[in-house]
């Protein structure tokens, strides 16, 4: 009877994330609608996006008013986020697992709280400061020894900042895990005759794998969602999928803080309403991911118990 | 006696009290809030502290948002003054027609590159228009040879640098772009973003900041980029492309070309002052100038904010058009008819 009013505000608490959740869902699925209703599936399907003509008269297409001109495909912006958020992945998890096995068994214990917190520090600059870092180092790198036409902006230059932002969240929760491993398991593997070698990648590593997952599932939301940091490197790819490393890419997040303003002056609306309908899109795009890497992380929970 | 005094003195502390509160009463402070164009923005960084300074109690907010913003914000009445580089497009006219456009200075643009060994390019808008469809991908094609006798051009594939993000720039670099060459006009036309075609080797870049990077780092690039970046411009070594004008002369920005350009437009500028100049007609005029615009709804939320609001619009106008905060960010002043025709506009807000 005592609990009665704390359970309540609990209960009210915790539903208040899932009501804010579905609150934003709603509003980008109302908001858009028309958007919806007027782009169909070839929103997703169409390479060339266009905000139409905002200085002549707007048109009436199926009902409803758009500028002149309007045609909204996100295709290239899907490749976009896809590809680099991969790639990102692809540098990020050795280099994340380098440095958290370095830090959980190589470095002695005493320097090892230092060294963790700078690689936990690095998770906290702001993603402006990795793009400054992008577009003075990173791009004339590029461009000077590896980009064929001379261009260091694009899908390499994007990836490899987005690496750099995720690696230490990946590397930080695999630390954790790391150190979390019974000593008894450590130990015995090492009695049993085993490398250090084969101590973390047969005794350790095994234990770690679902918080492993959990971390790149953390990271790839970052990576996913990332706006300000690849807007400064990716060269902003439009109406054009990239064909190489060195292609101009733009991503959904960054593609949408790019247009924004100038959506704002159209007088139908029509353009923040595709917009807002790129937003659902990569909502669902990210919720995809998540719910893969849930199946994978508990499949991998499943072998493990089986083993 | 003493007492007298002692009386006095209190008297003279009690009226000057008084005074300074009526003084106070008088310009009881109205905050405002300006939003919207980066160009603008360090314009009015410039303004603000000079105009609190000579009115005091004078309260406004300044912010950089875009031009966009500005409009939409100042459409929504939650700011005072939206700031944009873009006058308002005919169906916004008809939508809200409560909503002026003002002109406050006079800006411009460059077309910058990035040639080593070569400062002194001529380019025209069909050029320009060819480099950014991928008509023209070289830089020693025929065509810019052309205009460029004389000059040894690399055998180079061109990069040319547009802005991602929505911007004025882009409004005004696409419609030198529609007023000069007619198949751009009838393709991509104009507006603050523009779906590019998609050039092989061509980059977007974020902010007139981006741009100037980009170029910098890219060599054999090309970027157009609002003059009020000339300093950066030039700190990166860029070059500054001499433009052709509807008269058919090549010339550089300069106060003299950007004038000649504002004074060719100024007893044409409709009541409204919504103009593009825009591949102005004067034999000297750079082709490439705008109207700095101050996006207002009539309607303000009291008597007492549309008055703060007119009182600011006009020293703008007036002694903040002079040359000493214009140099900075390298703005033009407006010319006289159009003060005229600011402050004729500027009376409507109630």
């Amino acid at each position: 009877m005592k609990l009665r009013p704390f359970r309540l505000a609990v209960l009210g608490l915790s539903l208040l994330i899932p009501a804010a959740l579905c609150a934003v869902v709603l509003f980008l699925v109302i908001y858009s609608g028309q958007a919806i209703f007027f782009n169909g599936l070839h929103f997703l399907t169409q390479i060339s996006w266009n905000l139409g003509d905002m200085y002549s008269d707007p048109v009436t297409v199926r009902g409803v008013q758009v500028p002149s001109g309007a045609n909204y495909g996100i295709l290239v912006f899907i490749v976009g986020t896809l590809a680099s958020s991969a790639i990102a992945i692809l540098i990020a998890v050795p280099l994340a697992m380098g440095a958290a096995i370095f830090l959980a068994e190589v470095v002695s214990p005493k320097i090892r709280p230092i060294l963790s917190m700078l690689v936990e520090l690095i998770a906290v600059v702001p993603s402006v400061v990795f793009g400054l870092w992008g577009i003075a180092v990173l791009v004339p790198l590029i461009g000077h020894y590896l980009a064929p036409n001379g261009s260091g902006y694009g899908l390499l230059a994007a990836s490899i900042v987005l690496a750099l932002m995720i690696t230490p969240i990946i590397a930080s929760t695999l630390l954790d895990a790391l150190l979390q491993v019974p000593r008894e398991n450590r130990e015995s593997a090492f009695a049993l005759g085993a490398t250090h070698f084969e101590v973390v990648t047969k005794a350790m590593m095994p234990m770690v794998r679902t918080t492993l997952i959990g971390g790149i599932v953390l990271a790839l939301g970052r990576a996913l969602g990332e706006t300000m940091a690849v807007l400064m490197v990716s060269g902003g790819g439009l109406n054009i999928l990239p064909t190489s490393l060195f292609s101009p890419i733009s991503t959904i997040a960054s593609f949408v803080a790019g247009q924004l303003d100038s959506a704002q002056t159209d007088s139908t609306n029509m353009s923040v309403r595709a917009l807002s309908e790129i937003a659902l899109v990569l909502f669902f795009i990210t919720l995809g991911v998540n719910a893969c890497a849930k199946l994978l992380s508990t499949g991998a929970l499943r072998v493990r118990k089986r083993a | 006696m003493m007492n007298l005094l002692r009386a006095g003195a209190a008297a003279l502390a009690i009226t000057a009290a008084v005074g300074a509160v009526q003084a106070k009463a008088d310009t009881t402070s109205v905050p405002l809030v300006e939003t919207g164009s980066s160009l603008l923005y360090p314009l009015f960084n410039l303004w603000v502290p000079a105009y609190t300074a000579s009115h005091p109690g004078a309260d406004i907010t300044t912010t950089s948002t875009g031009s966009g913003a500005g409009i939409a914000q100042s459409l929504k009445g939650l700011v005072n003054i939206g700031a944009s580089d873009a006058y308002l497009s005919d169906s916004m006219v008809k939508a809200h027609s409560n909503m002026l456009s003002i002109p406050l200075a006079i800006a411009s643009q460059a077309i910058n590159y990035n040639l080593p060994g070569i400062t002194n390019l001529k380019l025209s808008g069909p050029i320009l228009a060819g480099i950014y469809t991928g008509k023209i991908t070289k830089w020693n094609d025929p065509a810019i040879a052309a205009a460029n006798p004389g000059v040894t051009l690399p055998d180079h594939v061109i990069i040319p640098i547009h802005r991602l993000d929505g911007s004025g720039d882009t409004f005004i670099f696409t419609q030198y772009l529609s007023d000069s060459d007619a198949s751009w006009g009838s393709t991509v036309k104009f507006g603050t973003s523009v779906s590019w075609p998609a050039v092989a080797g061509g980059l977007g870049a974020n902010g007139n900041p981006g741009m100037v990077a980009a170029a910098k780092a890219n060599p054999y690039s090309i970027a157009y980029i609002g003059v009020s970046f000339a300093d950066q411009v030039a700190q990166a070594g860029l070059g500054q492309a001499e433009l052709l004008n509807k008269a058919g002369n090549y010339v550089l920005p300069t106060e003299a070309t950007i004038s000649a350009a504002a004074d060719s437009f100024a007893n044409s500028t409709p009541a409204d002052e919504r103009v593009s100049m825009i591949f102005a007609p004067g034999a000297q005029a750079y082709p490439i100038v705008n109207y700095e615009y101050a996006i207002i709804n009539t309607h303000q939320a009291s008597g007492a904010v549309a008055k703060a609001v007119r009182e600011f619009l006009t020293w703008a106008i007036t002694e903040g058009n002079s040359m000493s905060f214009l140099k900075k960010v390298h703005f033009m002043p407006l010319p006289p008819a159009v003060v005229e025709l600011s402050k004729a506009q500027i009376a409507k807000i109630k």
